[in-house]
Protein backbone atom coordinates (compact mmCIF):
# COMPACT_ATOMS: atom_id res chain seq x y z
CA UNK A 1 0.00 0.00 0.00
CA UNK A 2 0.91 3.23 -0.88
CA UNK A 3 1.22 6.32 2.19
CA UNK A 4 -1.71 7.75 0.88
CA UNK A 5 -5.30 8.56 2.10
CA UNK A 6 -7.06 5.84 0.34
CA UNK A 7 -4.72 3.51 1.48
CA UNK A 8 -4.29 4.39 5.17
CA UNK A 9 -7.99 4.18 5.27
CA UNK A 10 -7.80 0.27 4.30
CA UNK A 11 -4.90 -0.21 6.45
CA UNK A 12 -6.53 0.88 9.34
CA UNK A 13 -8.96 -1.61 9.13
CA UNK A 14 -5.88 -4.46 7.92
CA UNK A 15 -3.55 -4.37 10.40
CA UNK A 16 -2.60 -7.40 10.84
CA UNK A 17 -1.97 -8.49 7.56
CA UNK A 18 -0.02 -5.19 6.84
CA UNK A 19 2.65 -5.97 8.89
CA UNK A 20 6.02 -4.44 7.10
CA UNK A 21 7.00 -1.04 6.61
CA UNK A 22 8.92 0.27 4.05
CA UNK A 23 11.02 3.50 4.07
CA UNK A 24 13.34 4.21 0.97
CA UNK A 25 16.28 6.17 2.29
CA UNK A 26 17.47 9.00 -0.20
CA UNK A 27 20.86 10.84 -0.13
CA UNK A 28 20.23 14.35 -1.05
CA UNK A 29 24.17 15.28 -3.01
CA UNK A 30 23.31 18.64 -4.77
CA UNK A 31 27.07 19.36 -5.90
CA UNK A 32 27.94 19.91 -9.63
CA UNK A 33 29.53 16.43 -9.94
CA UNK A 34 26.75 14.48 -7.02
CA UNK A 35 23.83 15.75 -8.70
CA UNK A 36 22.98 13.03 -11.57
CA UNK A 37 23.91 10.24 -9.27
CA UNK A 38 22.17 11.18 -6.66
CA UNK A 39 19.14 11.44 -9.04
CA UNK A 40 20.32 8.25 -10.47
CA UNK A 41 19.86 6.97 -6.85
CA UNK A 42 16.64 8.11 -6.51
CA UNK A 43 14.88 7.30 -9.60
CA UNK A 44 16.21 3.72 -9.34
CA UNK A 45 15.26 3.48 -5.48
CA UNK A 46 11.83 4.86 -6.27
CA UNK A 47 11.56 2.44 -9.33
CA UNK A 48 12.14 -0.33 -7.19
CA UNK A 49 9.91 0.70 -4.57
CA UNK A 50 7.16 0.94 -6.33
CA UNK A 51 7.11 -3.02 -8.04
CA UNK A 52 7.84 -4.23 -4.72
CA UNK A 53 5.05 -2.66 -3.24
CA UNK A 54 3.30 -4.35 -6.47
CA UNK A 55 3.96 -7.41 -5.54
CA UNK A 56 3.12 -7.15 -2.05
CA UNK A 57 0.47 -4.17 -1.86
CA UNK A 58 -1.39 -6.76 0.55
CA UNK A 59 1.39 -6.71 2.90
CA UNK A 60 3.86 -3.93 3.38
CA UNK A 61 3.01 0.08 3.64
CA UNK A 62 5.69 2.17 1.45
CA UNK A 63 6.42 5.38 2.82
CA UNK A 64 7.35 8.13 0.84
CA UNK A 65 11.00 8.28 0.87
CA UNK A 66 13.19 9.65 3.12
CA UNK A 67 15.64 12.18 1.77
CA UNK A 68 18.39 13.79 3.81
CA UNK A 69 21.18 16.32 2.67
CA UNK A 70 24.99 14.56 2.20
CA UNK A 71 26.07 16.13 5.36
CA UNK A 72 22.84 15.21 7.42
CA UNK A 73 23.41 12.95 10.92
CA UNK A 74 22.16 9.48 9.81
CA UNK A 75 22.70 8.15 13.38
CA UNK A 76 20.00 10.90 14.51
CA UNK A 77 17.88 10.03 11.47
CA UNK A 78 17.80 6.69 12.82
CA UNK A 79 17.34 7.29 15.93
CA UNK A 80 14.08 9.84 14.99
CA UNK A 81 12.95 7.25 12.32
CA UNK A 82 12.64 4.29 14.91
CA UNK A 83 11.29 6.74 17.69
CA UNK A 84 7.91 7.32 14.85
CA UNK A 85 7.78 3.49 13.94
CA UNK A 86 7.15 2.90 17.57
CA UNK A 87 4.02 4.23 17.37
CA UNK A 88 2.59 1.87 15.06
CA UNK A 89 1.95 -1.75 15.06
CA UNK A 90 4.52 -2.78 12.47
CA UNK A 91 6.57 -6.24 12.83
CA UNK A 92 8.76 -5.75 10.26
CA UNK A 93 10.70 -2.28 8.95
CA UNK A 94 12.49 -2.30 6.10
CA UNK A 95 15.20 0.33 5.14
CA UNK A 96 16.13 0.42 1.47
CA UNK A 97 18.62 2.77 0.40
CA UNK A 98 21.79 3.40 -1.88
CA UNK A 99 23.79 5.49 -0.06
CA UNK A 100 26.57 3.41 1.33
CA UNK A 101 27.40 5.27 3.98
CA UNK A 102 24.33 3.11 5.92
CA UNK A 103 26.45 -0.23 5.75
CA UNK A 104 28.60 1.12 8.22
CA UNK A 105 26.22 2.15 11.11
CA UNK A 106 24.31 -0.12 12.77
CA UNK A 107 21.73 1.91 14.19
CA UNK A 108 19.20 0.79 11.71
CA UNK A 109 18.19 -3.40 11.74
CA UNK A 110 17.07 -4.57 8.04
CA UNK A 111 18.96 -2.02 6.50
CA UNK A 112 18.30 -2.79 2.66
CA UNK A 113 21.64 -1.71 0.46
CA UNK A 114 21.50 -1.73 -3.50
CA UNK A 115 24.04 -0.30 -5.64
CA UNK A 116 22.09 1.93 -8.22
CA UNK A 117 21.67 1.31 -11.60
CA UNK A 118 21.65 3.88 -14.19
CA UNK A 119 18.10 2.80 -15.34
CA UNK A 120 17.50 7.00 -16.35
CA UNK A 121 18.67 6.19 -20.05
CA UNK A 122 17.57 2.67 -20.79
CA UNK A 123 14.12 1.43 -22.99
CA UNK A 124 10.92 1.15 -21.13
CA UNK A 125 10.97 -2.57 -21.61
CA UNK A 126 14.62 -3.14 -20.75
CA UNK A 127 14.34 -1.43 -18.00
CA UNK A 128 11.30 -3.12 -16.72
CA UNK A 129 13.31 -6.79 -17.14
CA UNK A 130 16.66 -4.86 -15.03
CA UNK A 131 13.84 -3.98 -12.32
CA UNK A 132 12.57 -6.87 -12.02
CA UNK A 133 15.80 -8.85 -11.70
CA UNK A 134 16.71 -6.52 -9.08
CA UNK A 135 12.73 -7.39 -7.32
CA UNK A 136 13.99 -11.11 -7.34
CA UNK A 137 17.04 -10.25 -5.68
CA UNK A 138 15.36 -8.20 -2.87
CA UNK A 139 12.28 -10.74 -2.47
CA UNK A 140 14.17 -13.50 -0.55
CA UNK A 141 15.33 -11.08 2.01
CA UNK A 142 12.00 -10.21 2.76
CA UNK A 143 10.73 -13.66 2.57
CA UNK A 144 13.17 -14.64 5.04
CA UNK A 145 12.03 -11.88 7.55
CA UNK A 146 8.90 -13.10 7.60
CA UNK A 147 9.30 -16.86 7.75
CA UNK A 148 11.75 -16.16 10.32
CA UNK A 149 9.07 -14.18 13.34
CA UNK A 150 6.08 -15.36 11.85
CA UNK B 1 -53.70 26.19 -68.15
CA UNK B 2 -55.80 28.55 -66.12
CA UNK B 3 -57.05 25.69 -64.03
CA UNK B 4 -53.57 25.51 -62.78
CA UNK B 5 -52.42 29.02 -62.79
CA UNK B 6 -51.02 29.79 -59.73
CA UNK B 7 -51.80 33.07 -57.53
CA UNK B 8 -49.48 35.15 -56.21
CA UNK B 9 -51.01 34.63 -52.67
CA UNK B 10 -50.80 30.65 -53.48
CA UNK B 11 -47.19 31.36 -54.94
CA UNK B 12 -45.73 33.13 -51.47
CA UNK B 13 -46.85 30.43 -49.85
CA UNK B 14 -45.38 27.63 -51.18
CA UNK B 15 -42.31 29.45 -51.26
CA UNK B 16 -42.60 30.30 -47.40
CA UNK B 17 -43.47 26.85 -46.67
CA UNK B 18 -40.50 25.92 -48.39
CA UNK B 19 -38.03 27.92 -47.13
CA UNK B 20 -39.60 27.43 -43.38
CA UNK B 21 -39.01 23.83 -43.95
CA UNK B 22 -35.44 23.99 -45.14
CA UNK B 23 -34.63 26.19 -41.81
CA UNK B 24 -36.68 23.81 -39.55
CA UNK B 25 -34.89 20.98 -41.07
CA UNK B 26 -31.33 22.84 -40.74
CA UNK B 27 -32.24 23.22 -37.00
CA UNK B 28 -33.31 19.93 -36.27
CA UNK B 29 -31.01 18.01 -38.41
CA UNK B 30 -28.02 18.30 -35.74
CA UNK B 31 -30.10 17.96 -32.73
CA UNK B 32 -31.45 14.63 -33.59
CA UNK B 33 -27.83 13.38 -34.70
CA UNK B 34 -26.42 14.51 -31.06
CA UNK B 35 -29.23 12.70 -29.72
CA UNK B 36 -29.04 9.49 -31.00
CA UNK B 37 -24.85 9.71 -31.82
CA UNK B 38 -24.28 7.45 -28.81
CA UNK B 39 -26.18 4.92 -30.49
CA UNK B 40 -24.37 4.94 -33.73
CA UNK B 41 -21.09 5.34 -31.73
CA UNK B 42 -19.19 2.12 -32.83
CA UNK B 43 -17.05 0.06 -29.93
CA UNK B 44 -13.85 -0.47 -31.71
CA UNK B 45 -11.16 -3.31 -30.82
CA UNK B 46 -9.41 -0.30 -28.99
CA UNK B 47 -10.35 -1.37 -25.57
CA UNK B 48 -8.59 -4.29 -26.73
CA UNK B 49 -4.44 -3.64 -25.55
CA UNK B 50 -2.33 -5.51 -27.86
CA UNK B 51 0.50 -7.73 -26.47
CA UNK B 52 3.69 -9.11 -27.97
CA UNK B 53 2.59 -12.93 -26.50
CA UNK B 54 1.88 -15.18 -29.62
CA UNK B 55 -1.46 -17.42 -29.74
CA UNK B 56 0.00 -20.56 -30.42
CA UNK B 57 2.45 -20.33 -27.88
CA UNK B 58 -0.16 -20.72 -25.34
CA UNK B 59 -0.76 -23.66 -23.82
CA UNK B 60 -2.26 -25.94 -20.82
CA UNK B 61 0.26 -23.62 -18.27
CA UNK B 62 -0.45 -20.46 -17.22
CA UNK B 63 2.04 -17.75 -18.58
CA UNK B 64 2.21 -14.56 -17.65
CA UNK B 65 1.50 -11.51 -20.39
CA UNK B 66 2.44 -8.05 -19.98
CA UNK B 67 0.64 -5.41 -21.80
CA UNK B 68 0.94 -1.49 -20.66
CA UNK B 69 -1.83 1.43 -20.99
CA UNK B 70 -2.04 4.86 -20.28
CA UNK B 71 -3.57 6.21 -17.22
CA UNK B 72 -4.52 9.37 -16.37
CA UNK B 73 -4.33 10.17 -12.83
CA UNK B 74 -5.68 13.59 -12.56
CA UNK B 75 -3.24 15.81 -14.41
CA UNK B 76 -0.47 12.81 -14.27
CA UNK B 77 -0.53 11.13 -17.20
CA UNK B 78 1.69 7.82 -17.11
CA UNK B 79 2.41 4.68 -18.58
CA UNK B 80 0.86 1.78 -16.38
CA UNK B 81 2.41 -2.26 -17.02
CA UNK B 82 -0.20 -4.86 -15.98
CA UNK B 83 -0.18 -8.55 -16.47
CA UNK B 84 -2.38 -11.11 -16.81
CA UNK B 85 -2.31 -14.96 -16.72
CA UNK B 86 -3.29 -16.41 -20.05
CA UNK B 87 -3.57 -20.04 -20.92
CA UNK B 88 -5.70 -22.19 -23.23
CA UNK B 89 -8.55 -24.15 -22.23
CA UNK B 90 -9.49 -26.33 -25.02
CA UNK B 91 -9.76 -23.64 -28.08
CA UNK B 92 -10.56 -20.99 -25.83
CA UNK B 93 -8.16 -18.33 -24.24
CA UNK B 94 -8.19 -17.69 -20.33
CA UNK B 95 -6.52 -14.39 -19.30
CA UNK B 96 -6.83 -14.31 -15.44
CA UNK B 97 -5.95 -10.83 -13.58
CA UNK B 98 -2.43 -11.48 -11.21
CA UNK B 99 -4.55 -9.22 -8.31
CA UNK B 100 -5.02 -11.56 -5.26
CA UNK B 101 -9.04 -10.64 -4.09
CA UNK B 102 -7.48 -10.48 -0.53
CA UNK B 103 -5.18 -6.94 -0.48
CA UNK B 104 -4.28 -6.93 -3.60
CA UNK B 105 -0.68 -8.55 -3.63
CA UNK B 106 0.40 -10.13 -7.04
CA UNK B 107 -0.04 -14.09 -7.54
CA UNK B 108 2.08 -15.92 -9.11
CA UNK B 109 1.33 -19.32 -10.88
CA UNK B 110 3.24 -22.41 -9.18
CA UNK B 111 4.27 -19.74 -6.60
CA UNK B 112 4.21 -22.31 -3.72
CA UNK B 113 6.87 -25.60 -4.31
CA UNK B 114 4.24 -27.69 -2.44
CA UNK B 115 1.08 -26.79 -4.83
CA UNK B 116 2.88 -26.06 -8.16
CA UNK B 117 -0.62 -26.48 -10.04
CA UNK B 118 -2.18 -23.28 -8.35
CA UNK B 119 -1.71 -19.77 -8.03
CA UNK B 120 0.07 -18.77 -4.78
CA UNK B 121 -0.07 -15.04 -3.52
CA UNK B 122 3.14 -14.94 -1.28
CA UNK B 123 1.80 -12.14 1.22
CA UNK B 124 -0.41 -13.81 3.31
CA UNK B 125 -0.32 -17.39 1.51
CA UNK B 126 -3.69 -17.58 -0.09
CA UNK B 127 -4.14 -19.66 -3.36
CA UNK B 128 -6.11 -20.25 -6.05
CA UNK B 129 -7.11 -22.92 -8.12
CA UNK B 130 -6.02 -22.80 -12.38
CA UNK B 131 -9.42 -21.10 -13.27
CA UNK B 132 -8.97 -18.45 -10.40
CA UNK B 133 -11.06 -20.19 -7.65
CA UNK B 134 -9.77 -19.35 -4.17
CA UNK B 135 -9.61 -22.43 -1.82
CA UNK B 136 -11.30 -22.30 1.01
CA UNK B 137 -9.10 -22.13 4.25
CA UNK B 138 -6.44 -19.43 2.66
CA UNK B 139 -7.06 -15.46 3.24
CA UNK B 140 -8.81 -14.38 -0.50
CA UNK B 141 -12.68 -14.38 -0.39
CA UNK B 142 -13.12 -14.72 -3.72
CA UNK B 143 -11.84 -15.72 -6.89
CA UNK B 144 -9.41 -13.98 -9.10
CA UNK B 145 -11.02 -11.50 -11.85
CA UNK B 146 -10.59 -12.66 -15.48
CA UNK B 147 -9.49 -10.12 -18.56
CA UNK B 148 -11.69 -10.29 -21.74
CA UNK B 149 -9.28 -11.64 -24.30
CA UNK B 150 -8.93 -12.63 -28.16
CA UNK B 151 -7.09 -13.25 -30.82
CA UNK B 152 -5.65 -10.47 -32.63
CA UNK B 153 -3.43 -11.66 -35.91
CA UNK B 154 -2.12 -14.72 -33.67
CA UNK B 155 -1.44 -12.10 -30.43
CA UNK B 156 -3.26 -12.05 -27.51
CA UNK B 157 -5.05 -9.17 -26.52
CA UNK B 158 -6.04 -8.23 -23.26
CA UNK B 159 -9.64 -6.11 -22.82
CA UNK B 160 -11.67 -5.19 -19.91
CA UNK B 161 -11.66 -6.66 -16.61
CA UNK B 162 -14.81 -7.98 -15.42
CA UNK B 163 -15.58 -10.41 -12.50
CA UNK B 164 -14.52 -14.45 -12.90
CA UNK B 165 -17.31 -16.45 -14.86
CA UNK B 166 -15.65 -19.85 -15.02
CA UNK B 167 -16.07 -20.62 -11.33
Amino acid sequence: MHFTSKDIDQYVGQKEYVDTAVIPLIELDLSANGMKASANASEYMQSLTAILEKQFKGRILLFPPVSYARESDRTKLAVDLQAELRKTSFQHVFYLTADAQWRALDDLPNVLWLPAIPTGDMDQTFKKSVMEDQLRQVLPLFMKEWTHHS
Amino acid sequence: MSNNRVSRRQFLGYTLTGVGGFMAAGMLMPMVRFAVDPVLQQKDAGDYVLTGQAVSEITEEPVRVDFSYEQVDGWYTSDVTNSAWVYRDGDKLIALSPVCKHLGCTVNWGGDAEHPTQFFCPCHAGRYEKNGANIAGTPPIGPLDEFDVEDQDGFVAIGAVKENTLV
